[in-house]
């Protein structure tokens, strides 16, 4: 019986693993200032998204207050992020769930 | 005063008062310290990304470039005693975010949302709302006829 026992120390690292990997969602969230054009401008350029994603996206944004404009790898999610910044884009990033 | 898009795909905002002036001068004004707009969007992200250190200093000097590109632009035209100030195609997206942080920071001080009497509010309020509606109308001039979308 012992033996199907998963080692603890082996579990743990495999639950760390799989945390790395996970992948991560960047998030624009709305404000009351960015106008709708922008918003969905500024998403065609940073993602190169068409202007019927963009402006979904958009209008997910406008009305639910935020939505997940892409999920990837941390470090392009980080660069994502910091390009919405410049283009003065409220957004964040959050673990993928 | 009056803003008319070019032919070369710019716009000129013409001047014809000192309160004209005046009005383009708030701008940098009412953004006041960029600094301030970029350590705003670090506190988005968590401590854990070390956004303070690696991505709000390339923020900071992004948007004091875009303050300081239209208050050389409008500070040249007046210096030289032009009627008129132009945007050129090519400087549109500077105007734009320059403009979007004045309207960015007037939100965070004075949080026209919700509020919606101004006629009957403080002169402060008021002039600020009214910066900001100028502000508005020159940003969607610079999306229609300036900014490549």
């Amino acid at each position: 019986m012992g033996l199907l026992m998963p080692n603890p120390i082996q579990q743990n690292k495999n639950q760390i693993e799989v945390q790395k990997d996970l992948p991560w969602s960047v998030l624009v969230l709305d404000d009351p200032v960015n106008l709708m054009d922008y918003v969905t401008m500024v998403l065609k350029r940073v993602f190169g998204y068409d202007e019927q994603r963009a402006n979904a996206l958009m209008m997910e944004v406008h009305t639910r207050g935020r939505s997940v404009v892409w999920t990837g790898a941390r470090e392009k999610a980080e660069f994502y992020v910091q390009q919405l910044h410049s283009w003065q884009l409220k957004s964040t990033m959050e673990k993928a769930s | 005063m009056n803003v008319i898009p070019t032919l070369e795909g710019g716009l000129v905002i013409q001047l014809e008062t000192e309160a004209d002036w005046m009005v383009l001068e708030t701008i940098w004004t009412d953004i006041g310290r960029p600094a301030h707009l970029a350590e705003s969007l670090a506190d988005l992200m968590d401590e854990e990304s070390d956004w303070e250190e690696w991505v709000v200093p390339d923020l900071e000097e992004h948007f004091n470039h875009q303050s300081q590109f239209i208050q050389a632009a409008v500070e040249h035209a007046r210096d030289n005693n032009k009627k008129a100030v132009f945007i050129k195609r090519q400087d549109g997206e500077k105007w734009y975010g320059a403009i979007n942080q004045a309207r960015l920071a007037l939100e965070a001080r004075y949080g026209f949302k919700g509020a919606e009497d101004f006629e009957n509010a403080p002169a402060e309020l008021r002039s600020a709302h009214f910066r900001d509606r100028f502000y508005l109308q020159l940003q969607s001039l610079l999306l229609e006829y300036v900014i490549d979308r």
